[in-house]
């Protein structure tokens, strides 16, 4: 699920950048410090959409370097155990599919996937049903449910199901 | 009344799936998640399958569950399995600073990587490297997918390995998920068929190299060493110049790999026989493999002379347990029924004896060719040299 938040983090920035765009400089490192990156609490940052304030600079003691706090709002995704999402297949193994959805990473594994659908190998791996109407493969589209997450610095990673009602390929992959 | 009923029930299926989560198995990990409730777990046990995912681990429960759904899959197919080492087997790599003067015409001879399906030479500059791939190994791989799902298993590290991967699969077809490395052998200079999500009793290894298939010697059909480079000659102790050197290179139509392929395909029409009548499930492709051996040699008695040290147990040679493995029948006494002599000196008196009954004298090497290239060859090609005897 995406939210738009608020939060706070402490900059450090070097005396070579203080001047007329010290701000602008400020803004510009803290995109590149913040955007695309994770954490188990807020999940996944995606953007920066504004800057709310930036509070006075503190001088370090014996480095030179200043310590602004700044608050800032963000776009983030973090996906949650029970939510419903949809994602894009990347990889069809024997042990059941990697999707994509966004930044993170699902994996939904033959326990998981429908018993009447079997695993077919072949130059294009997938999964299909007996009378091959349905059928998972790279670049399908599918809906799942998240059953687990687990977030570090730079990723998110999921367990889905496709078992429940509802749930399976949405759309096939655009010929 | 039915409100009672319905809410009970809902209960009971409340109760029914937490009992669920909290009885799961966790068959596997992933990412730290278990792969079929979710849950994060510590397990560090059962087996790592790297290759597959990085941080993926599956219990020996799900290892077999997955390979017996996995097998019922292929033989409807009408496939087996087929693990495939790298050097030497399909393809000879060298270091760049290892190429000798008479190399250096290769290092304009390369083709363009981006067209890896046009060449066999390709020089892979981060690594440092040149590759040269074994001729035929684009048709062998076409044909032998059509009767095996195929596995790559090196010792080399995984970045090699992915690039290899890349220059026999460009289009990812054949190997995708499929590529183990050394590090994802659990033992160490052991391969081992634990990481392969096959039955044993289907897979098929080809590789130059025996000692580190300790575990599965059944499995293995071994091929003969591709030593295109210098450095590969080398390596294995050869004073001649290389493939390379000579400008020269290894049969296409009937080298190693074309060799191999013949037999693959005998083995393979064996073990789908329609007319043996058991099930499937139940046929081993090992014993296939024996049986395909044994009528290599199968009516020839061998005796050996000066072939083994002094004092050693001659049914412990390797030559020995190779020339039965081929069917054939040693012996260390000579008697009227004996068909070959095999010696290193023509000068001996088993050697002597051979000539005077008019039996076959062949120098062991003979019994090797018989072993690589899966079929009895000519005996006059194998000639025994006249050593100067010690008096």
């Amino acid at each position: 699920m995406f939210f738009h938040i608020v939060l706070e983090r402490n900059m450090q920035l070097h005396p070579r950048h203080f001047g007329r765009d010290l701000r602008d400089k400020l803004v510009a490192k803290l995109m590149k410090d913040v955007e695309g990156t994770c954490s188990g609490r807020h999940g996944f940052v995606v953007a920066i959409t504004g800057i709310e304030h930036v509070g006075k600079g503190l001088i370090r003691d014996g480095t030179g370097f200043v310590t602004f706090p700044v608050k800032y709002q963000c776009v983030v995704f973090r996906p949650f155990k029970g939510e419903i999402l949809e994602a894009v297949v990347t990889m069809v193994n024997k042990m059941g599919f990697f999707a994509e959805a966004g930044p993170v990473q699902i994996f939904v594994s033959n326990h998981l996937i429908p018993d009447d659908m079997e695993f077919q190998s072949g130059d294009m791996p997938n999964y299909t049903t007996s009378d091959g109407s349905v059928k998972i493969q790279k670049d399908s589209e599918v809906r799942l449910k998240i059953i687990g997450t687990r977030v570090d610095a730079t990723e998110i990673f999921c367990i889905g199901t496709i078992k429940d009602d509802f749930l399976g390929v949405i759309s096939d992959p655009e010929l | 009344m039915d409100e009672l009923r319905r809410t009970l029930s809902e209960l009971k299926h409340l109760r029914r799936a937490s009992i669920e989560k909290d009885m799961c198995t966790h068959p596997g990990v992933i990412g730290g998640l278990c792969i079929r409730c979710g849950q994060k777990v510590d397990d560090q046990s059962g087996v790592a399958f790297g290759y597959i995912h990085k941080d993926l681990r599956l219990g020996n429960d799900e290892v077999a569950r997955i390979r017996k759904r996995d097998f019922k899959n292929l033989l409807r197919q009408k496939k087996l399995y087929l693990v495939l080492d790298l050097d030497h087997t399909l393809l000879n790599s060298t270091r760049l600073l290892d190429i000798t003067p008479e190399e250096e015409y290769l290092r304009s001879q390369t083709h363009a990587l981006q067209e890896p399906l046009k060449g066999s030479l390709f020089r892979l500059d981060y690594l440092h490297m040149l590759t040269k791939l074994r001729p035929f190994v684009r048709t062998f791989l076409k044909e032998a997918s059509n009767l095996f799902e195929m596995y790559i298993y090196t010792m080399g590290e995984r970045a090699y390995a992915m690039e290899m991967a890349k220059l026999l699969d460009p289009e990812n077809v054949h190997f995708n998920s499929k590529v183990i490395a050394q590090g994802d052998c659990t033992q160490r200079h052991q391969k081992g068929l634990d990481v392969v999500l096959g039955h044993e009793s289907a897979v098929l290894i080809l590789d130059d190299t025996e000692p580190v298939w300790v575990k599965h010697k059944d499995n293995l059909i071994l091929m003969e060493r591709y030593n295109f480079f210098a450095s590969s000659c080398r390596q294995f102790g050869f004073n001649c110049k290389s493939l390379s050197e000579l400008k020269s290179d290894e049969s296409e139509a009937d080298g190693a790999l074309a060799t191999v392929l013949e037999v693959l395909k005998q083995i393979h029409g064996m073990f789908f026989d329609q007319k043996l009548g058991d099930n499937l499930v139940d046929r081993d492709v090992r014993k296939v493999l024996k049986t395909v051996r044994m009528e290599v040699l199968k009516g020839c008695k061998l005796v050996f002379s000066r072939v083994f040290p002094t004092k050693f147990q001659a049914e412990k040679h390797q030559l020995w347990k190779m020339a039965e493995q081929l069917g054939a029948l040693c012996t260390t006494e000579l008697d009227p029924s004996v068909t070959h002599v095999v010696s290193t000196d023509a000068g001996t008196e088993k050697s002597h004896w051979a000539v005077r009954e008019k039996r076959f004298l062949v120098h062991p090497r003979w019994i090797e060719a018989a072993n690589y290239l899966w079929q009895k060859q000519p005996e006059e090609n194998f000639p025994v040299k006249q050593t100067k005897s010690q008096l």
